[in-house]
């Protein structure tokens, strides 16, 4: 046997094993869903969803009657699905089985949620809410596109910026001020949109024309924005409080659309910020894919040399994508404030960072990130909503959830996904 | 104009300049921090727009404001001259005098250890940024050994120690694992199991049988008086440098061993410097990626379980979080002092010297003990940048080779 041989094998065989470690995780979640969630609890028990948003439109034309189904037939059933999708993922081997595992998370979050409100039960409240469950989720998938968003810009590049976390807090921290100042939101997405964009030149500056080495810089403009925030936090908002109100985005809704039961309030009845979001990925997602530009920046990402042979200049480029890529995780920040309201140290817990983990898991494209956002915002917003309701489970554990996947699906990916070629490599002109 | 040419040639010769001009830098921009920020000083140059004699008061006020922070971070990190120049007139006082110096101490003694954790995976290429996690895994670890487990001194500090190590180990096991066999970004994993050993230690803390008995805050037990590491001149004394400082030495020599005269650490190096040759070579990237968290958690792990044993004897739900955050301040040291042990020990020691520094210029001035991690986070991005530090300075550039630590996601 040839040497090329034994390599194609090894090339074939390698996803295979993963696959196969996939599929016997996501059945191992279905059976706990359906043995525990399902047949753990009395066959009398009862669980209730309602539909009605809570305080995003208080005027909706519909009004939905509360869905009272059967604890244990439902959750033995939602347990069935998940181990039909992890059947799926050993036998067929599909290219996406850690999109399978990210849908068998959030089936299994969701049956947690209604094994917890059961009736009988342990828990003062009887009853989960669709409706304010999915527009919690996209408040928080929202800020991950933005920051995934900016991923794609930069790394498409060729640099890799882990600083969105800091970009993040200092879009947030001078958004809340200026937002304070000014009462509008315009102004301070502005302002955040501008000092991210100076993050990102700090980043393209020391990364490109020195050489840098960018996951280090990354990381440190993260601490230093961690700790700068915290400093000013300390020196000007407190001292002046009325630097900081805390205002909250209103929300717009679009006519009609707003009306649809369930996805209106949750998808059409959002702050402009989440409009913009939508708007903003799919505009990089024409362009990237679409037009010349977008041509010559993922050329710049995958061999800057070639790309510099026929005349794009790969610094300029890059310099362009990293600034653009600031100042949108910097709009990401003004957004989350918008969502959050008043700013306070170490405001974004990681936000920046999973939406890295998110930019790999929608494969350095535009649209993947969107599904990934939405997947990692569902996790986060249900894990947090768990903590109401009286879970055997002490809310430090809860806590670690949306962690823990990330952490499941950034291993299980890679080898799977290929990032740009000169992702994270210095450009030296020759 | 001598000093400037001694250091331009000393500039030559290593990297120790870029480093030291790198810190006037931070303090420069510190100073530029405190400025922008103090009222005072702003409303003082506010007048200057309508007399510019004020000019001079304007500065009198910035340099008495800025000389304020920074005199008292000297002296809360050294001491003060005058207290020195009393206790040796008269020779009383001296532990107050001292104070200061084993406050420093006793900060750089885990801040060492974590840096050298930290500096041996970023010699192999792999950036730890989960020394932090793994440190408070190791305290955990040691509070547990300390407080649950009764044994004589002279078996139970060793028994703590080597539990600190086996928990920060556990810690460093799964990122390297997950690097090892599914190809997982370390950055990624260290960084989300920082959070998720941050909810861990709430958990331990409020939830198991660690927590201190009849409290219902995030408190763990204390350990035992023969677990605790003790302070060098004696407990009476009320200094707190401990024995934990020569463990540190111990651990910095045995850094300089490992990575320089030991096989495995051979191998590390070559995996760091040149990964295609290291394969070439037949070292085994999977064992060594695993090693390296093993030993780069474990000393974390120590660290945490030192500063554990030698200051608070408890951990609680702040333990390591935020601004005391060690393995944090760890990876910034390992960077200044350019990942080589004899550098790491000036570098803890400066660092330790301005975070302590800096807790007695919030008391004293009021300028919050941030400023401290914004000077260090600007140090490290110039010593990350030493062709930026040379432009500035106008010093003669030696052809370099810049090594990255880290590579990209995709392998």
């Amino acid at each position: 046997m040839s040497v090329e041989t034994v390599e194609v094998t090894k090339a074939l065989k390698q996803p295979h094993g993963r696959s196969r470690v996939i599929a016997g995780i996501i059945v191992g979640l279905g059976l706990f869903v359906a043995l525990v969630f399902g047949l753990g609890s009395s066959g009398r028990a009862k669980s209730q969803f309602t539909f009605s948003p809570v305080n995003l439109s208080s005027n909706a034309p519909w009004h939905l009657g509360a869905l009272t189904v059967n604890t244990r037939g439902w959750n033995v059933v939602l347990g069935v699905l998940i181990i039909a999708l992890g059947t799926e993922v050993w036998v067929r081997r599909p290219r996406a089985p850690m999109l399978r595992f990210g849908l068998s998370s959030i089936i299994f979050l969701f049956a947690l949620l209604f094994w917890a409100c059961r009736t009988p039960g342990p828990s003062q409240i009887p009853f989960v809410n669709l409706t304010a469950t999915l527009a919690g989720s996209v408040g928080i998938a929202m800020v991950l596109m933005y920051g995934s968003l900016s991923g794609v810009l930069c790394e498409r590049a060729g640099v890799v910026n882990i600083a969105i976390e800091g970009q993040f807090l200092g879009g947030a921290f001078f958004g809340s001020m200026v937002v304070s100042v000014t009462n509008s939101f315009l102004y301070a997405a502005l302002a955040g949109a501008l000092f991210g964009a100076l993050l990102g030149w700090l980043l393209a500056f020391l990364a490109i024309r020195y050489m840098s080495d960018q996951v280090i810089v990354g990381v440190v403009i993260v601490t230093m924005m961690a700790s700068l925030s915290s400093y000013l936090n300390l020196q000007v908002l407190t001292p002046y409080p009325n630097f900081n109100l805390g205002n909250t985005a209103s929300t717009t809704g679009i006519p009609l659309l707003d009306k649809i039961p369930v996805l209106g309030p949750v998808l059409f009845n959002e702050t402009w910020f989440f409009y913009l979001a939508v708007a903003l990925v799919a505009l990089v997602s024409f362009g990237l894919f679409k037009t010349r530009w977008g041509l010559r920046v993922r050329a710049v990402g995958e061999h800057p040399k070639a790309a510099e042979s026929v005349g794009i200049n790969v610094a300029r480029t890059r310099y362009r994508n990293v600034i653009m890529g600031g100042a949108v995780a910097g709009l990401g920040g003004v957004a989350f404030m918008a969502t959050q309201g008043q700013f306070q140290p170490g405001y974004t817990s990681g936000l920046g960072y999973v939406a890295l983990a998110a930019l790999i898991f929608g494969r350095w494209k535009p649209s993947g990130a969107v599904v990934a956002s939405i997947l990692f915002g569902l996790s986060a917003f249900l894990a947090n909503g768990l903590q109401s309701y009286s879970v055997p489970v002490s809310s430090e554990i809860i806590g670690m959830f949306p962690y823990i996947i990330t952490i499941a699906v950034v291993a299980g990916l890679i080898g799977r996904v290929r990032p740009p070629a000169a992702d994270g490599v210095p450009f030296k002109r020759s | 104009m001598k000093i400037w040419n001694f250091l331009k040639r000393l500039n030559a010769r290593g990297p120790a300049a870029t480093a030291f001009f790198a810190l006037i830098l931070g303090f420069i921009i510190g100073a530029l921090v405190i400025i922008a920020t103090t009222a005072v000083v702003l409303n003082a140059w506010r007048h200057v727009f309508s007399s510019p004699t004020a000019i001079f008061s304007a500065l009198k006020v910035t340099f008495d404001n800025v000389g304020a922070a920074y005199r008292a971070i000297f002296i809360g990190a050294v001491g003060s001259p005058s207290a020195y120049s009393h206790s040796i007139t008269t020779g009383q006082g001296w532990t107050n005098t001292i104070d200061p110096l084993s406050e420093t101490l006793t900060y750089a003694t885990p801040l060492a250890i974590a840096s050298i954790a930290v500096c041996i995976a970023f010699r192999t290429g792999i950036f730890n940024i989960g020394a932090n996690g793994q440190a408070i895994l190791g305290g955990i670890a040691g509070a547990w050994a300390g407080s649950m487990v009764h044994l004589p001194t002279a078996l139970h500090i060793p028994f703590t120690l080597i539990l600190g190590v086996l928990g920060g180990a556990l810690g460093g096991l799964i990122p390297g694992v997950l690097k090892a066999y599914a190809g997982a970004h370390e950055v990624i994993v260290t960084l989300m199991l920082n959070y998720i050993i941050a909810f861990f230690l709430l958990y331990v803390t409020l939830s198991t049988a660690l927590q201190q008995p009849g409290q219902a805050n995030d408190i763990s037990r204390t350990i035992d008086g023969s677990a605790v590491l003790p302070p060098i001149f004696g407990t009476g004394s009320g200094l707190r440098v401990s024995y934990g400082l020569f463990i540190a030495a111990a651990v910095v020599l045995f850094g300089w061993w490992f990575l320089n005269r030991s096989t495995l650490g051979f191998d590390f190096r070559i995996t760091g410097a040149n990964p295609h040759a290291a394969r070439a070579a037949g070292i085994n990237a999977r064992r060594v990626i695993i090693f390296v968290f093993l030993i780069s958690g474990g000393l974390a792990g120590l660290a945490g379980e030192v500063q554990m044993a030698s200051t608070t004897h408890f951990v609680d739900g702040g333990f390591l979080i935020g601004s005391a955050g060690v393995g944090f301040t760890a990876i910034t040291v390992a960077l200044l002092g350019r990942n080589e042990p004899m550098g790491i020990v000036w570098g803890s020691l400066l660092f330790a010297a301005l975070n302590v520094g800096g807790r007695t210029m919030q008391a004293s001035t009021g300028i919050p003990l941030d400023l401290a991690a914004i000077i260090q986070s600007i140090v490290v991005l110039f010593v990350a940048s030493p062709v930026l530090v040379k432009e500035i300075f106008r010093l003669h550039t030696t052809t370099e080779a810049v090594q990255l630590a880290t590579k990209g996601w995709g392998q």
